[in-house]
């Protein structure tokens, strides 16, 4: 695919600043400011107002229609031009998609007459996604290792869980500032990340996986024993302060801006990573090891530096939610957290953007929608939300016997033969 | 010659683990009166011996098809659970002696035949994707692991009752030990040597072996090696089975029971060499040995029993760190 | 004569590369026929996709007047084509027994063979006990060949088995070749040209995935132009 001009760039980043601000300027201008405020408290306390309004408003009816206007913009693409090539590839559902994500909390509010920003189901459904987004994030780090590099690990959940728990143990047991205990957990993420990189460097494929698995286990059986339980809380986790504004209880429409905020930034990073010259590299690593140290690249620097990038991505999820839960407990350094973001990255589709996206959203929001129904099959009654790993299991078999390399993965094996075949066609 | 070089390796690894065993054994006798240490030892044999059994299925049939069968865990559990079924179903009157062989016996013969329709149906359209079949053993593992507690509910199963022979204790070196254990040591070892003979003197072991080695070639001599597959595969189900069915008597039959005992057989695994079958039963010992020796410091000195899984853990990094593809690993 | 192989028009592919582009060979009865060819022309695939281990996806293959092609590796050789792969494919923790014994297509059939494997291979005999890795590479060639004979195969493909072999070594194994042919028809691989137009009654050139010239190996052997065209080292 051509690499998309500049100016078709420049409007791309116009359109999505426009996604982005022109819903917030809008509210701002048709709010109502609290009685005696002036300047920037009565702008912000104007966009408040607007959108933590029940039900179907203005600003619902903006939203929609934006993205509408951009779905119909990219389904008419190639006749536009400029606009067309701005939207070109899969840019233009992309850009639908976000806009659709950050019109979400309001278009809940409207369908179900509730707030945006009080108890209720669109403040239900927030949480939800906030999940949504934080499982996304760790699909796209396991992608990012496992999909594009060809790394297998099956203890992700370590880099994970302990974001999580050192968040909350660096505010908590040490007092430090929430920026300082976020970017100390990072930092550990980096540290343990090196280790198995360099680990890895003597101990290969299987056995490697096997590795990080103790690895994650060692975590995970200390964070539960009752011997640290004055530090951890042991098998019940423990729970710590938070800041007002990332507060999940109280901003909760805050958190969910800055959880999609941190899967898009984290999908953008992998995306950039990958089309750039060092992501080539890494897929010829992850394509033939030995032809890539032939011809003369470090593939040990190069596995690494996806470790690392994995981690943080894994550890930054793992700090999200020990925020949004303002705790940690032992699961989180589980293997459920580690086969999880596995089964999203291959039903989506591994070594592509999109897939462990869908992946996470899919199954995620699957397992909400049906966690209370019951199915009766012969004679015997099942209900889904507990026996979830069951059903989670049968779809993992049933997709992967019909989408072999994932559902994207599939698909855009059948788009790209499809158009070899109509290229070789002689016309 | 290459072949030398493999056999120095195999003989430098049968040392440092007689070595070990030697230390363990040293650290109890430091550590623990003559009763515990003996107590100790047997309880790390046992323990070694259902981990050997779970374990064994799984490093041949890795050997040979280059699966790593996950749901071994959930097959141990469908034996015990296998086991109670029948155990339960046979008129009363019964004696408790026929209740426990047809126990054992259909539980073995349960786990074979679900392992045999899990190879066939499930995992050979995914031959050419090994981490898609690990996920598909695990989710298999799930399932079955779901089943059970739909059909038992979650709790476990009230343990049964082992012949009353063997449900005895006697008295070694001041301490006190259960002869069913010894029992369960007995099976483990006879199963062993069982399986060492199989592969040694059948026609069936030289193809396993071989298979192992370079399982297309066998294709072209002219060998059927689907069908070998699937019958490994059950075997080692089967194997599983027998010991979830052994176990019974006294951990009961619970659904979370494979999982627990599945993490140490893959450390089993990785600690002797994935593919090789001598590596896994000296594997299965040293670790059980080594879970004993540190369960029991554990409880003595901390008063929890935590060591016994961390220790486990780190004895596979270490043993990873000094020989990357384990102890009598290939490759 | 008649044929007892015959590939027509085969194309091979290994993943999505297009090995084979057309590859047609006759091995009449009893005889030896040699593939000639340049590195990487496609030779050891062509035995491959006749054993089935990379099937073709297009073309016939014919074993007796039978169509294999399209069969599993293990029915192709239960047949009665035996196959020796260019790595020799030793069972290296086996015995040299074992290695042979696993090559029984019926019970006993190691027993009928024994004294006629050991004729033709005199040192396998006091070597019968030794795991197949110590022995050394030309003892594991000779080795390799021995397994083909011991069920009954009227057909050998035999890979590059010259490969690593000191000249003398090349020499006994040539001789043990010869001897078979009263008995089985053999599909040579082989790189050394030497040893190819010492052995093979036949030829057919394989460059660039395609059968390209074949004949009686005394022709070739006349037209030093043909054999700079094809075989010289690029």
């Amino acid at each position: 695919m051509p690499q998309p001009s500049r100016s078709a760039n420049l409007i791309w980043l116009g359109l999505l600043a426009a996604a982005v601000l022109i819903p917030y300027l809008f509210g701002a201008l048709t709010g109502q400011p609290e009685a005696g405020l002036s300047g920037l408290a009565a702008w912000r306390s104007a966009a408040a107002d607007a959108y933590c309004a029940r039900g179907v408003t203005p600003l619902v009816w903006l939203h929609v229609g934006g993205v509408a206007g951009l779905a119909a913009l990219t389904l008419a693409g190639r006749r536009l031009g400029a606009l067309g090539a701005a939207l070109a590839g899969a840019r233009g559902w992309y850009l639908a998609a976000l806009a659709a994500l950050i019109a979400l909390p309001f278009l809940t509010a409207a369908v179900t007459d509730s707030s945006a920003c009080s108890r209720g189901q669109a403040f239900f459904w927030q949480a939800i996604f906030v999940d949504v987004f934080i499982l996304a994030i760790l699909a796209i780090s396991y992608n990012l290792m496992f999909g594009f590099v060809g790394v297998v690990s099956f203890g992700h959940a370590a880099f994970f869980g302990l974001g999580a728990y050192s968040v909350g143990l660096l505010m908590e047991h040490l007092a430090w500032p929430w920026w300082g205990a976020v970017l100390g957990s990072l930092a550990i993420s980096v540290v343990i990340a090196l280790i198995k990189g360099f680990v890895g460097l003597r101990i290969r494929g299987l056995y490697f996986a096997l590795f990080t698995l103790a690895f994650a286990q060692v975590f995970f059986l200390l964070a539960g024993n009752r011997l640290l339980v004055d530090i951890t809380g042991a098998e019940d986790g423990f729970t710590f302060a938070v800041p007002d504004f990332l507060n999940m209880t109280r901003n909760r429409l805050f958190f969910y801006y800055l959880g999609l905020a941190a899967m898009v930034f984290a999908f953008l990073v992998v995306q950039q990573l990958m089309r750039s010259p060092t992501g080539r590299v890494l897929v010829a690593v992850r394509d033939n090891e030995g032809r890539a140290q032939m011809l003369g690249y470090n593939t040990f620097h190069f596995k690494l530096i996806a470790i690392i990038l994995a981690g943080v991505l894994a550890g930054g999820a793992g700090v999200l939610r020990g925020l949004a839960l303002k705790g940690a407990s032992p699961e989180v350094l589980g293997l459920d957290f580690t086969m999880t973001p596995l089964i999203m990255t291959l039903v989506g589709g591994q070594a592509t953007f999109a897939g462990p996206v869908l992946g996470a959203f899919g199954l995620h929001l699957l397992e909400d929608f049906l966690r209370d129904t019951v199915v009766t099959v012969a004679g015997v009654s099942i209900n889904i939300g507990e026996r979830w790993a069951l059903i989670l299991g049968v779809i993992f078999i049933l997709i992967v016997i019909v989408f072999p390399y994932g559902i994207v993965g599939t698909v855009q094996n059948q788009w790209r033969k499809r158009r070899a075949r109509r290229a070789s066609t002689p016309s | 010659m290459r072949q030398t070089l493999r056999v120095n390796v195999f003989r430098q690894s049968l040392i440092l683990s007689g070595l070990f065993v030697l230390g363990l054994l040293a650290l109890n006798l430091a550590v623990f009166r003559p009763g515990t240490v003996a107590v100790v030892m047997l309880s790390g044999l046992y323990q070694g011996m259902l981990f050997f059994l779970i374990a064994a299925g799984m490093s041949i049939v890795f050997g040979l098809l280059d699966v790593l069968n996950l749901a071994q865990g959930a097959f141990f559990m469908l034996g015990a659970y296998a086991g109670f079924a029948i155990y339960g179903a046979l008129p009363a009157g019964t004696p408790i002696e026929v209740r426990f062989l047809a126990a054992l016996v259909g539980a073995t013969l349960t786990g074979g035949l679900a392992g045999a329709l899990m190879e066939i149906g499930l995992l050979r359209p995914l031959y050419a994707r090994p981490v898609y079949q690990i996920v598909m053993t695990l989710g298999l593992s799930t399932a079955i692991n779901e089943v059970v507690r739909a059909i038992y509910g979650p709790a476990g199963l009230v343990p049964i009752e082992e012949p009353p022979a063997l449900a005895t204790t006697f008295n070694i070196l001041g301490g006190q030990f259960e002869t069913y254990r010894l029992f369960i040591i007995f099976v483990g070892a006879a199963l062993m040597v069982g399986i060492s003979l199989l592969l040694q003197r059948t026609r069936l072991g030289i193809i396993i072996r071989a298979g192992v080695q370079d399982s297309e070639m066998v294709q072209a001599l002219g060998i059927n090696v689907r069908r070998i597959f699937t019958l490994v595969f059950a075997l080692g189900t089967a194997v599983a089975a027998l010991g979830g069915m052994t176990a019974a008597p006294f951990l009961g039959a619970y659904p979370g029971m494979g999982t627990d005992f599945l993490l140490v057989a893959i450390i089993v695994i990785v600690i002797g060499g994935m593919s090789s079958y001598e590596g896994t039963a000296i594997a299965s010992l040293l670790v059980g040995l080594t879970r004993a020796t540190a369960e029991q410091v554990s409880l003595q000195y901390f008063n929890t029993p935590i060591l016994a899984s961390v220790s486990i853990l780190l004895f596979m990094v270490a043993v990873l760190l000094v020989r990357p593809t384990g102890l009598f690993g290939r490759e | 004569m008649s044929a007892i192989l015959e590939v027509q028009d085969i194309h091979t592919f290994i993943g999505q590369f297009h090995i084979l582009e057309g590859v047609t060979v006759e091995v009449p009865d009893n005889s030896i026929t040699a593939l000639l060819g340049r590195n990487g022309a496609g030779k050891t695939t062509t035995l491959r996709s006749i054993m089935g281990l990379n099937p073709p996806a297009r073309g016939a293959i014919r074993y007796r007047g039978r169509a294999i092609s399209g069969r599993k590796p293990y029915d192709i050789a239960q047949l009665g084509i035996g196959y020796v792969p260019d790595y020799r494919a030793i069972f290296r923790q086996l015995t040299v027994e074992e290695n042979l014994k696993i090559a029984e297509r019926r019970p006993g059939d190691l027993a009928g063979k024994r004294q006629f494997i050991f004729e033709i291979f005199p040192d396998l005999e006091k070597l019968y006990q030794w795991p197949g890795g110590q022995l050394s590479g030309g003892q594991q060639q000779m080795l390799a060949i021995a397994r083909a004979l011991v069920a009954d195969n009227n057909l050998l493909l035999i890979d590059e088995p010259s490969e690593g072999l000191a000249p003398v070594i090349i020499e006994a194994m040539m001789a043990a070749i010869r001897r078979l042919t009263a008995h089985v028809a053999v599909l040579l691989v082989e790189q050394n040209f030497r040893v190819a137009s010492q052995l093979a009654d036949r030829y057919v050139i394989i460059e660039d995935g395609k059968s390209v010239h074949s004949g009686l190996m005394t022709d070739l052997l006349a037209s030093p132009a043909l054999i700079q065209k094809y075989l010289s080292a690029a």
